[in-house]
Protein backbone atom coordinates (compact mmCIF):
# COMPACT_ATOMS: atom_id res chain seq x y z
CA UNK A 1 0.00 0.00 0.00
CA UNK A 2 2.83 2.16 0.83
CA UNK A 3 4.51 2.13 -2.83
CA UNK A 4 1.39 2.41 -4.43
CA UNK A 5 0.40 6.00 -2.28
CA UNK A 6 3.56 6.70 -3.13
CA UNK A 7 3.45 6.25 -6.88
CA UNK A 8 0.28 8.36 -6.83
CA UNK A 9 1.60 11.22 -5.27
CA UNK A 10 5.17 10.80 -7.60
CA UNK A 11 2.80 11.03 -10.71
CA UNK A 12 0.96 13.73 -9.72
CA UNK A 13 3.94 15.52 -9.10
CA UNK A 14 5.94 14.66 -12.11
CA UNK A 15 3.00 15.30 -14.29
CA UNK A 16 1.67 18.76 -12.35
CA UNK A 17 4.92 20.30 -11.08
CA UNK A 18 8.46 18.71 -12.07
CA UNK A 19 10.10 16.94 -9.74
CA UNK A 20 9.18 17.95 -6.40
CA UNK A 21 11.65 16.13 -4.86
CA UNK A 22 15.09 13.78 -5.95
CA UNK A 23 14.17 10.53 -7.30
CA UNK A 24 15.88 8.13 -5.09
CA UNK A 25 18.37 5.63 -6.40
CA UNK A 26 19.83 2.29 -5.19
CA UNK A 27 22.98 1.46 -6.46
CA UNK A 28 24.18 -2.51 -5.23
CA UNK A 29 27.96 -3.23 -5.60
CA UNK A 30 30.40 -4.54 -3.53
CA UNK A 31 33.41 -2.14 -4.55
CA UNK A 32 33.89 -0.15 -2.00
CA UNK A 33 35.10 2.57 -4.65
CA UNK A 34 32.03 2.76 -6.57
CA UNK A 35 30.47 5.06 -3.79
CA UNK A 36 32.41 8.04 -4.01
CA UNK A 37 32.98 7.87 -7.62
CA UNK A 38 29.04 8.11 -8.12
CA UNK A 39 28.70 11.09 -5.61
CA UNK A 40 31.56 12.76 -7.61
CA UNK A 41 30.37 12.52 -11.36
CA UNK A 42 26.41 12.54 -10.60
CA UNK A 43 26.98 16.12 -8.35
CA UNK A 44 25.36 17.95 -10.44
CA UNK A 45 21.82 16.30 -10.74
CA UNK A 46 22.32 15.48 -6.94
CA UNK A 47 23.16 18.72 -5.90
CA UNK A 48 20.35 20.08 -8.41
CA UNK A 49 17.77 18.32 -5.90
CA UNK A 50 16.80 15.65 -9.21
CA UNK A 51 18.52 12.68 -7.94
CA UNK A 52 19.30 11.14 -4.54
CA UNK A 53 21.78 7.91 -4.26
CA UNK A 54 21.90 5.40 -1.52
CA UNK A 55 24.25 2.28 -1.64
CA UNK A 56 24.38 -1.13 -0.58
CA UNK A 57 27.32 -4.21 -0.75
CA UNK A 58 25.12 -6.99 -1.91
CA UNK A 59 21.90 -7.87 -2.93
CA UNK A 60 20.47 -8.92 1.27
CA UNK A 61 21.97 -5.77 2.21
CA UNK A 62 19.73 -4.01 -0.91
CA UNK A 63 16.36 -6.06 -0.27
CA UNK A 64 16.91 -4.90 3.22
CA UNK A 65 16.83 -1.12 2.13
CA UNK A 66 14.34 -1.61 -0.66
CA UNK A 67 12.35 -2.52 2.50
CA UNK A 68 13.11 0.06 4.91
CA UNK A 69 12.88 2.89 2.00
CA UNK A 70 9.52 2.24 -0.28
CA UNK A 71 10.04 6.20 -1.78
CA UNK A 72 13.25 4.05 -4.13
CA UNK A 73 12.20 4.45 -7.35
CA UNK A 74 15.42 2.74 -9.14
CA UNK A 75 18.32 -0.08 -8.86
CA UNK A 76 21.24 -0.14 -10.65
CA UNK A 77 22.82 -2.97 -9.26
CA UNK A 78 26.09 -5.38 -10.48
CA UNK A 79 26.10 -8.84 -10.79
CA UNK A 80 28.81 -11.04 -8.87
CA UNK A 81 28.20 -9.88 -5.51
CA UNK A 82 29.02 -11.96 -2.34
CA UNK A 83 25.94 -13.13 -0.29
CA UNK A 84 23.31 -12.53 -2.84
CA UNK A 85 24.26 -11.68 -6.18
CA UNK A 86 22.18 -8.99 -9.01
CA UNK A 87 20.69 -12.02 -10.99
CA UNK A 88 18.91 -13.46 -7.47
CA UNK A 89 17.95 -9.65 -6.79
CA UNK A 90 16.49 -8.84 -9.72
CA UNK A 91 14.12 -11.88 -9.05
CA UNK A 92 13.55 -10.60 -5.90
CA UNK A 93 12.78 -7.12 -6.23
CA UNK A 94 8.69 -7.17 -8.00
CA UNK A 95 7.56 -8.85 -4.58
CA UNK A 96 9.25 -6.13 -2.36
CA UNK A 97 8.21 -3.58 -4.60
CA UNK A 98 6.62 -4.26 -8.11
CA UNK A 99 6.88 -0.46 -9.74
CA UNK A 100 10.98 -0.29 -9.15
CA UNK A 101 12.81 0.04 -12.43
CA UNK A 102 16.23 -1.74 -12.82
CA UNK A 103 19.02 -1.43 -14.21
CA UNK A 104 22.19 -3.82 -14.36
CA UNK A 105 26.30 -3.42 -14.59
CA UNK A 106 27.75 -6.31 -16.31
CA UNK A 107 31.04 -6.84 -17.26
CA UNK A 108 31.89 -5.52 -21.44
CA UNK A 109 30.21 -8.65 -23.97
CA UNK A 110 28.86 -10.79 -20.92
CA UNK A 111 26.01 -11.83 -23.22
CA UNK A 112 24.79 -14.45 -21.30
CA UNK A 113 24.47 -12.89 -17.62
CA UNK A 114 22.77 -9.65 -19.99
CA UNK A 115 20.10 -12.03 -21.61
CA UNK A 116 19.32 -13.32 -18.04
CA UNK A 117 19.16 -10.23 -16.31
CA UNK A 118 16.59 -8.55 -19.24
CA UNK A 119 14.52 -11.78 -19.18
CA UNK A 120 14.39 -11.35 -15.10
CA UNK A 121 12.81 -8.34 -15.74
CA UNK A 122 16.04 -5.53 -15.57
CA UNK A 123 15.09 -2.64 -17.62
CA UNK A 124 18.38 -2.00 -19.45
CA UNK A 125 22.08 -2.31 -18.70
CA UNK A 126 25.55 -0.31 -18.55
CA UNK A 127 28.74 -2.04 -19.01
CA UNK A 128 32.10 -2.02 -17.15
CA UNK A 129 34.31 0.26 -16.83
CA UNK A 130 31.65 2.20 -16.41
CA UNK A 131 30.86 5.19 -18.48
CA UNK A 132 29.10 7.89 -16.94
CA UNK A 133 27.71 9.51 -19.78
CA UNK A 134 26.11 6.29 -20.79
CA UNK A 135 24.74 5.97 -16.92
CA UNK A 136 23.16 9.44 -16.95
CA UNK A 137 21.41 8.76 -19.71
CA UNK A 138 20.61 5.60 -18.99
CA UNK A 139 19.12 6.14 -15.25
CA UNK A 140 17.15 9.48 -17.64
CA UNK A 141 15.57 7.00 -19.71
CA UNK A 142 14.82 4.66 -17.12
CA UNK A 143 12.85 7.02 -15.11
CA UNK A 144 11.19 8.67 -17.74
CA UNK A 145 9.63 5.12 -18.28
CA UNK A 146 9.14 4.83 -14.70
CA UNK A 147 6.68 7.84 -14.66
CA UNK A 148 5.34 6.73 -17.96
CA UNK A 149 4.17 3.65 -15.97
CA UNK A 150 3.16 5.07 -12.97
CA UNK A 151 0.67 7.57 -15.02
CA UNK A 152 -0.72 4.19 -17.00
CA UNK A 153 -1.31 2.63 -13.57
CA UNK A 154 -3.29 5.83 -12.14
CA UNK A 155 -5.39 5.85 -15.26
CA UNK A 156 -6.28 2.13 -14.55
CA UNK A 157 -6.97 3.01 -11.21
CA UNK A 158 -9.15 5.44 -12.44
CA UNK A 159 -11.03 3.24 -15.09
CA UNK A 160 -11.80 1.04 -12.77
CA UNK A 161 -13.19 3.64 -10.15
CA UNK A 162 -15.20 4.58 -13.00
CA UNK A 163 -16.43 0.92 -13.00
CA UNK A 164 -17.42 0.44 -9.69
CA UNK A 165 -19.77 3.43 -10.15
CA UNK A 166 -21.24 2.21 -13.27
CA UNK A 167 -21.96 -1.12 -11.44
CA UNK A 168 -23.61 0.68 -8.35
CA UNK A 169 -25.83 2.74 -11.18
CA UNK A 170 -26.46 -0.48 -12.50
CA UNK A 171 -27.43 -2.31 -9.13
CA UNK A 172 -29.28 1.35 -8.12
CA UNK A 173 -31.94 0.44 -11.98
CA UNK A 174 -31.68 -3.16 -10.99
CA UNK A 175 -33.17 -2.66 -7.56
CA UNK A 176 -36.42 -0.54 -8.36
CA UNK A 177 -37.93 -2.89 -10.95
CA UNK A 178 -40.64 -4.69 -9.88
CA UNK A 179 -40.27 -8.75 -10.71
CA UNK A 180 -43.47 -9.80 -9.73
CA UNK A 181 -46.41 -9.18 -11.28
CA UNK A 182 -49.93 -9.16 -10.33
CA UNK A 183 -52.44 -12.10 -11.01
CA UNK A 184 -55.53 -11.22 -12.93
CA UNK A 185 -58.40 -13.10 -14.30
CA UNK A 186 -59.00 -10.12 -16.72
CA UNK A 187 -55.70 -9.60 -17.32
CA UNK A 188 -52.06 -10.50 -17.48
CA UNK A 189 -48.72 -8.44 -16.82
CA UNK A 190 -45.35 -8.87 -17.72
CA UNK A 191 -42.34 -7.19 -17.68
CA UNK A 192 -38.55 -6.95 -18.55
CA UNK A 193 -35.45 -4.95 -18.82
CA UNK A 194 -32.17 -6.33 -20.41
CA UNK A 195 -29.44 -3.56 -19.25
CA UNK A 196 -26.67 -2.55 -21.87
CA UNK A 197 -23.36 -2.74 -20.94
CA UNK A 198 -22.77 0.96 -18.86
CA UNK A 199 -25.69 1.32 -17.94
CA UNK A 200 -28.91 3.50 -19.68
CA UNK A 201 -31.80 4.63 -17.40
CA UNK A 202 -34.84 2.55 -18.44
CA UNK A 203 -37.66 1.88 -16.01
CA UNK A 204 -40.76 0.99 -15.64
CA UNK A 205 -43.70 0.59 -12.76
CA UNK A 206 -46.44 -1.18 -12.38
CA UNK A 207 -49.09 0.43 -9.60
CA UNK A 208 -51.88 -1.13 -8.28
CA UNK A 209 -54.43 1.69 -7.72
CA UNK A 210 -57.82 2.69 -5.91
CA UNK A 211 -61.08 0.63 -7.82
CA UNK A 212 -58.74 -2.29 -9.21
CA UNK A 213 -57.49 0.18 -11.55
CA UNK A 214 -53.83 -0.83 -12.55
CA UNK A 215 -50.99 1.73 -13.38
CA UNK A 216 -48.42 1.21 -15.82
CA UNK A 217 -45.32 3.21 -16.76
CA UNK A 218 -42.40 3.08 -18.87
CA UNK A 219 -39.57 5.59 -18.75
CA UNK A 220 -35.89 6.29 -20.20
CA UNK A 221 -33.74 8.91 -18.42
CA UNK A 222 -31.33 10.29 -21.01
CA UNK A 223 -27.81 9.87 -20.21
CA UNK A 224 -26.28 7.17 -18.07
CA UNK A 225 -24.08 6.24 -14.94
CA UNK A 226 -24.49 7.41 -11.43
CA UNK A 227 -26.30 10.95 -11.55
CA UNK A 228 -28.59 9.33 -14.23
CA UNK A 229 -29.44 6.73 -11.67
CA UNK A 230 -30.11 9.02 -9.28
CA UNK A 231 -32.36 11.07 -11.38
CA UNK A 232 -34.11 7.90 -12.34
CA UNK A 233 -34.93 7.08 -8.64
CA UNK A 234 -36.35 10.30 -7.80
CA UNK A 235 -38.63 10.14 -11.37
CA UNK A 236 -39.28 7.22 -9.81
CA UNK A 237 -40.38 8.23 -6.86
CA UNK A 238 -42.07 11.70 -7.42
CA UNK A 239 -43.98 9.08 -10.39
CA UNK A 240 -45.38 6.67 -7.81
CA UNK A 241 -46.50 9.22 -5.23
CA UNK A 242 -48.00 11.15 -7.62
CA UNK A 243 -49.89 8.86 -9.34
CA UNK A 244 -51.27 7.19 -6.48
CA UNK A 245 -53.05 9.83 -5.49
CA UNK A 246 -54.17 11.38 -8.89
CA UNK A 247 -56.50 9.38 -11.17
CA UNK A 248 -55.77 11.16 -14.45
CA UNK A 249 -52.08 10.20 -15.79
CA UNK A 250 -52.07 13.98 -17.81
CA UNK A 251 -51.93 15.80 -14.58
CA UNK A 252 -49.72 12.82 -13.06
CA UNK A 253 -47.15 13.31 -16.01
CA UNK A 254 -47.66 17.15 -14.96
CA UNK A 255 -46.97 17.36 -11.38
CA UNK A 256 -44.05 14.82 -12.34
CA UNK A 257 -42.50 17.04 -15.14
CA UNK A 258 -42.70 20.11 -12.25
CA UNK A 259 -40.94 18.65 -9.38
CA UNK A 260 -38.52 17.54 -12.33
CA UNK A 261 -37.84 20.54 -12.98
CA UNK A 262 -37.00 22.23 -10.05
CA UNK A 263 -33.67 23.12 -10.21
CA UNK A 264 -32.90 20.63 -12.60
CA UNK A 265 -29.39 22.31 -13.47
CA UNK A 266 -28.24 18.86 -15.29
CA UNK A 267 -30.20 18.74 -18.20
CA UNK A 268 -31.30 15.53 -17.30
CA UNK A 269 -34.54 14.72 -18.64
CA UNK A 270 -36.96 11.57 -18.29
CA UNK A 271 -39.27 10.32 -21.39
CA UNK A 272 -42.52 8.57 -19.65
CA UNK A 273 -45.33 7.14 -21.15
CA UNK A 274 -47.77 6.87 -18.44
CA UNK A 275 -51.34 4.69 -18.50
CA UNK A 276 -54.28 3.60 -16.18
CA UNK A 277 -56.00 0.72 -17.24
CA UNK A 278 -59.31 -0.18 -15.89
CA UNK A 279 -59.54 -3.96 -15.91
CA UNK A 280 -63.50 -3.90 -15.92
CA UNK A 281 -63.80 -2.10 -19.14
CA UNK A 282 -60.69 -2.53 -21.06
CA UNK A 283 -60.13 1.40 -20.59
CA UNK A 284 -57.02 2.68 -21.04
CA UNK A 285 -56.09 6.52 -20.36
CA UNK A 286 -52.57 7.90 -21.10
CA UNK A 287 -50.48 10.60 -21.09
CA UNK A 288 -47.10 10.63 -23.28
CA UNK A 289 -43.77 12.42 -21.94
CA UNK A 290 -42.05 12.55 -25.24
CA UNK A 291 -41.80 8.51 -24.94
CA UNK A 292 -42.14 6.19 -27.95
CA UNK A 293 -46.05 5.28 -28.43
CA UNK A 294 -46.47 1.85 -27.29
CA UNK A 295 -48.06 -0.57 -29.62
CA UNK A 296 -52.00 -2.34 -29.58
CA UNK A 297 -51.48 -5.68 -30.88
CA UNK A 298 -54.68 -7.79 -31.59
CA UNK A 299 -55.40 -11.13 -31.23
CA UNK A 300 -54.48 -11.86 -35.03
CA UNK A 301 -51.52 -10.74 -34.91
CA UNK A 302 -52.35 -7.33 -36.77
CA UNK A 303 -51.02 -3.77 -34.77
CA UNK A 304 -51.09 0.26 -34.50
CA UNK A 305 -49.64 2.54 -32.86
CA UNK A 306 -50.84 4.71 -29.74
CA UNK A 307 -52.31 7.16 -31.40
CA UNK A 308 -49.88 10.64 -30.35
CA UNK A 309 -50.91 12.97 -28.08
CA UNK A 310 -48.24 15.73 -27.67
CA UNK A 311 -46.16 15.84 -24.71
CA UNK A 312 -42.66 16.98 -24.02
CA UNK A 313 -40.05 14.74 -21.77
CA UNK A 314 -40.09 15.47 -18.65
CA UNK A 315 -37.48 17.41 -16.50
CA UNK A 316 -37.39 20.38 -19.36
CA UNK A 317 -39.82 22.85 -19.02
CA UNK A 318 -41.95 23.87 -16.08
CA UNK A 319 -45.92 24.48 -16.19
CA UNK A 320 -46.41 22.65 -19.91
CA UNK A 321 -49.85 20.76 -20.21
CA UNK A 322 -49.68 16.48 -20.85
CA UNK A 323 -52.90 15.62 -22.92
CA UNK A 324 -54.60 11.95 -22.48
CA UNK A 325 -55.50 9.92 -24.70
CA UNK A 326 -58.00 7.07 -24.74
CA UNK A 327 -57.94 3.53 -26.13
CA UNK A 328 -60.05 0.52 -25.51
CA UNK A 329 -58.14 -3.31 -25.05
CA UNK A 330 -61.07 -5.77 -26.53
CA UNK A 331 -61.09 -9.17 -25.29
CA UNK A 332 -57.59 -10.58 -26.95
CA UNK A 333 -55.74 -7.33 -27.15
CA UNK A 334 -52.29 -6.59 -26.24
CA UNK A 335 -50.58 -3.30 -24.90
CA UNK A 336 -46.76 -3.54 -25.56
CA UNK A 337 -45.05 -0.52 -23.77
CA UNK A 338 -41.15 -0.32 -24.74
CA UNK A 339 -38.27 2.09 -24.75
CA UNK A 340 -35.94 2.89 -27.84
CA UNK A 341 -33.81 0.10 -26.88
CA UNK A 342 -35.99 -1.96 -28.69
CA UNK A 343 -36.65 -0.22 -31.71
CA UNK A 344 -33.07 1.25 -32.43
CA UNK A 345 -31.16 -1.89 -31.42
CA UNK A 346 -28.56 -2.13 -34.57
CA UNK A 347 -27.00 -4.96 -36.64
CA UNK A 348 -23.96 -5.39 -37.92
CA UNK A 349 -24.94 -3.54 -41.18
CA UNK A 350 -25.93 -0.44 -38.99
CA UNK A 351 -29.54 -1.13 -39.61
CA UNK A 352 -31.86 0.18 -36.84
CA UNK A 353 -34.34 -2.57 -35.70
CA UNK A 354 -37.02 -0.10 -36.44
CA UNK A 355 -41.06 -0.11 -36.13
CA UNK A 356 -41.62 -2.16 -39.33
CA UNK A 357 -40.04 -5.04 -37.73
CA UNK A 358 -41.57 -4.67 -34.69
CA UNK A 359 -45.01 -5.19 -35.92
CA UNK A 360 -43.60 -7.95 -38.47
CA UNK A 361 -43.19 -10.30 -34.81
CA UNK A 362 -46.76 -10.32 -34.68
CA UNK A 363 -47.88 -11.12 -37.88
CA UNK A 364 -45.81 -14.53 -37.57
CA UNK A 365 -46.32 -15.29 -33.70
CA UNK A 366 -49.51 -13.24 -32.51
CA UNK A 367 -49.20 -12.64 -28.47
CA UNK A 368 -50.91 -15.69 -26.57
CA UNK A 369 -49.48 -13.08 -23.40
CA UNK A 370 -47.78 -10.73 -21.90
CA UNK A 371 -44.94 -12.82 -21.09
CA UNK A 372 -44.78 -14.58 -24.46
CA UNK A 373 -45.29 -11.02 -26.62
CA UNK A 374 -42.25 -9.55 -24.74
CA UNK A 375 -40.28 -12.66 -25.44
CA UNK A 376 -40.74 -13.13 -28.60
CA UNK A 377 -39.75 -9.04 -28.75
CA UNK A 378 -36.22 -9.82 -27.09
CA UNK A 379 -35.62 -12.82 -29.22
CA UNK A 380 -36.62 -11.20 -32.44
CA UNK A 381 -33.97 -8.09 -31.22
CA UNK A 382 -31.45 -10.70 -30.19
CA UNK A 383 -31.50 -12.27 -33.41
CA UNK A 384 -31.35 -8.75 -35.75
CA UNK A 385 -28.55 -7.79 -33.52
CA UNK A 386 -26.44 -10.84 -33.93
CA UNK A 387 -23.27 -10.69 -31.80
CA UNK A 388 -23.74 -6.71 -32.37
CA UNK A 389 -23.58 -4.91 -28.51
CA UNK A 390 -26.17 -3.64 -27.43
CA UNK A 391 -25.88 0.18 -26.56
CA UNK A 392 -28.94 0.54 -24.85
CA UNK A 393 -31.61 -0.99 -22.08
CA UNK A 394 -33.84 -2.95 -23.80
CA UNK A 395 -37.05 -2.51 -21.54
CA UNK A 396 -40.70 -3.77 -22.49
CA UNK A 397 -44.01 -3.66 -20.21
CA UNK A 398 -46.96 -5.35 -21.81
CA UNK A 399 -50.30 -6.04 -20.46
CA UNK A 400 -52.88 -8.35 -22.47
CA UNK A 401 -57.06 -8.31 -21.86
CA UNK A 402 -57.85 -11.93 -21.44
CA UNK A 403 -60.75 -13.12 -22.72
CA UNK A 404 -63.61 -13.86 -20.51
CA UNK B 1 -16.35 13.36 -33.77
CA UNK B 2 -15.71 15.60 -36.38
CA UNK B 3 -17.60 19.21 -36.72
CA UNK B 4 -17.15 21.83 -39.67
CA UNK B 5 -18.05 24.95 -38.92
CA UNK B 6 -18.58 28.20 -41.30
CA UNK B 7 -19.99 31.83 -40.42
CA UNK B 8 -22.56 33.53 -42.17
CA UNK B 9 -24.70 36.68 -41.25
CA UNK B 10 -22.86 36.27 -37.73
CA UNK B 11 -24.31 32.87 -37.45
CA UNK B 12 -22.07 30.10 -36.63
CA UNK B 13 -23.78 26.90 -38.95
CA UNK B 14 -21.91 23.72 -37.19
CA UNK B 15 -22.00 20.44 -39.40
CA UNK B 16 -21.50 17.04 -38.19
CA UNK B 17 -21.96 13.91 -39.68
CA UNK B 18 -23.04 10.36 -38.50
CA UNK B 19 -24.34 9.45 -35.04
CA UNK B 20 -24.65 11.61 -31.59
CA UNK B 21 -25.08 9.14 -28.62
CA UNK B 22 -23.69 7.76 -25.43
CA UNK B 23 -19.92 7.28 -26.49
CA UNK B 24 -19.48 10.75 -28.22
CA UNK B 25 -22.31 13.30 -26.98
CA UNK B 26 -19.99 14.72 -24.62
CA UNK B 27 -17.42 15.11 -26.94
CA UNK B 28 -19.55 16.22 -29.39
CA UNK B 29 -20.73 18.81 -27.00
CA UNK B 30 -17.29 20.26 -26.05
CA UNK B 31 -16.00 20.68 -29.38
CA UNK B 32 -18.87 22.85 -30.05
CA UNK B 33 -18.56 24.90 -27.09
CA UNK B 34 -15.09 25.30 -28.17
CA UNK B 35 -16.37 27.36 -31.68
CA UNK B 36 -19.04 28.86 -30.20
CA UNK B 37 -18.16 32.81 -29.60
CA UNK B 38 -19.46 35.51 -27.86
CA UNK B 39 -20.09 37.70 -30.75
CA UNK B 40 -22.05 34.87 -32.90
CA UNK B 41 -26.02 36.48 -33.17
CA UNK B 42 -27.00 32.63 -33.51
CA UNK B 43 -25.89 29.02 -33.63
CA UNK B 44 -27.53 26.62 -36.07
CA UNK B 45 -26.81 23.00 -35.96
CA UNK B 46 -26.73 21.74 -39.47
CA UNK B 47 -27.91 17.87 -39.05
CA UNK B 48 -27.74 16.55 -42.54
CA UNK B 49 -25.24 14.28 -42.21
CA UNK B 50 -26.79 13.28 -39.30
CA UNK B 51 -28.68 9.99 -38.88
CA UNK B 52 -29.28 9.04 -35.55
CA UNK B 53 -29.47 11.24 -32.27
CA UNK B 54 -30.22 9.29 -28.77
CA UNK B 55 -31.48 10.78 -25.68
CA UNK B 56 -28.10 11.47 -24.36
CA UNK B 57 -27.44 13.48 -27.69
CA UNK B 58 -30.65 15.59 -27.26
CA UNK B 59 -29.37 16.31 -23.84
CA UNK B 60 -26.48 17.90 -25.46
CA UNK B 61 -28.96 20.18 -27.64
CA UNK B 62 -30.78 20.59 -24.44
CA UNK B 63 -27.96 21.77 -22.58
CA UNK B 64 -26.38 24.38 -25.48
CA UNK B 65 -30.06 26.02 -25.94
CA UNK B 66 -29.71 26.62 -22.31
CA UNK B 67 -26.72 28.05 -22.52
CA UNK B 68 -27.24 29.67 -25.00
CA UNK B 69 -30.68 31.24 -23.99
CA UNK B 70 -28.44 32.59 -21.07
CA UNK B 71 -26.07 34.83 -23.35
CA UNK B 72 -29.59 35.78 -25.65
CA UNK B 73 -27.86 34.12 -28.37
CA UNK B 74 -30.37 32.53 -30.68
CA UNK B 75 -30.25 28.76 -31.40
CA UNK B 76 -31.76 25.87 -34.04
CA UNK B 77 -31.14 23.42 -35.76
CA UNK B 78 -31.88 22.38 -39.36
CA UNK B 79 -31.80 19.70 -42.60
CA UNK B 80 -33.25 17.04 -39.76
CA UNK B 81 -33.30 13.87 -41.52
CA UNK B 82 -36.79 12.12 -41.35
CA UNK B 83 -35.58 9.71 -38.37
CA UNK B 84 -33.87 12.36 -36.78
CA UNK B 85 -36.85 14.45 -36.98
CA UNK B 86 -39.17 11.93 -35.86
CA UNK B 87 -36.93 11.46 -32.72
CA UNK B 88 -37.66 15.42 -32.11
CA UNK B 89 -41.39 14.59 -32.46
CA UNK B 90 -41.53 11.48 -30.31
CA UNK B 91 -40.04 13.32 -27.39
CA UNK B 92 -41.10 16.53 -28.18
CA UNK B 93 -38.54 18.66 -28.59
CA UNK B 94 -40.09 19.81 -31.90
CA UNK B 95 -41.81 21.91 -29.51
CA UNK B 96 -38.44 23.47 -27.34
CA UNK B 97 -36.06 23.48 -29.69
CA UNK B 98 -36.46 25.57 -33.50
CA UNK B 99 -36.29 23.75 -36.61
CA UNK B 100 -35.56 25.10 -40.10
CA UNK B 101 -35.94 23.41 -43.35
CA UNK B 102 -32.37 24.44 -44.08
CA UNK B 103 -28.97 26.18 -42.80
CA UNK B 104 -30.43 29.07 -45.32
CA UNK B 105 -33.41 29.78 -43.40
CA UNK B 106 -32.06 29.32 -40.08
CA UNK B 107 -29.77 32.19 -40.68
CA UNK B 108 -31.98 34.27 -42.02
CA UNK B 109 -34.13 33.39 -39.14
CA UNK B 110 -31.25 33.88 -36.32
CA UNK B 111 -29.08 36.73 -37.84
Amino acid sequence: MVSEKRSRRSVKDDAEHGHTYPYKILVVDDEPDLQPLILQRMRRPIRSGKYTFVFAQNGIEALQRLNAEPDIDMVVSDINMPQMDGLTLLEQIPSVNPNIRSVIISAYGDMQNIRTAMNRGAFDFVTKPLDFKDLRHTIARTLRNLVEWREALASRDQLVVLQNELDVASKIQQSILPTEFPQHERYGIHASMEPARNVGGDFYDILMLERDHVGLAIADVSDKGVPASLFMMSSRTLLKGTAIGLPQPGMVLSDVNDLLTEENETAMFVTVFYAVYSPMTGELTYANGGHNPPLLIHADGSSEFVPRVGGIALGIVQGVPFSQGSITLQPGDTLLLYTDGVTEAMNAENEEFGVERLQAIFLEDPPASAQHTNEAVFAAVHSFAGGTPQSDDITCLTISRIPS
Amino acid sequence: MEIKTERTDGVLVINAEGRIDGSNSAQFLESIQAVVSDDDNGVVLDFGGINYISSAGLRVILLLAKELRQKQTGFGVCSLSSSVKEIFTISGFDQIIAIFDSGADAVSSLK
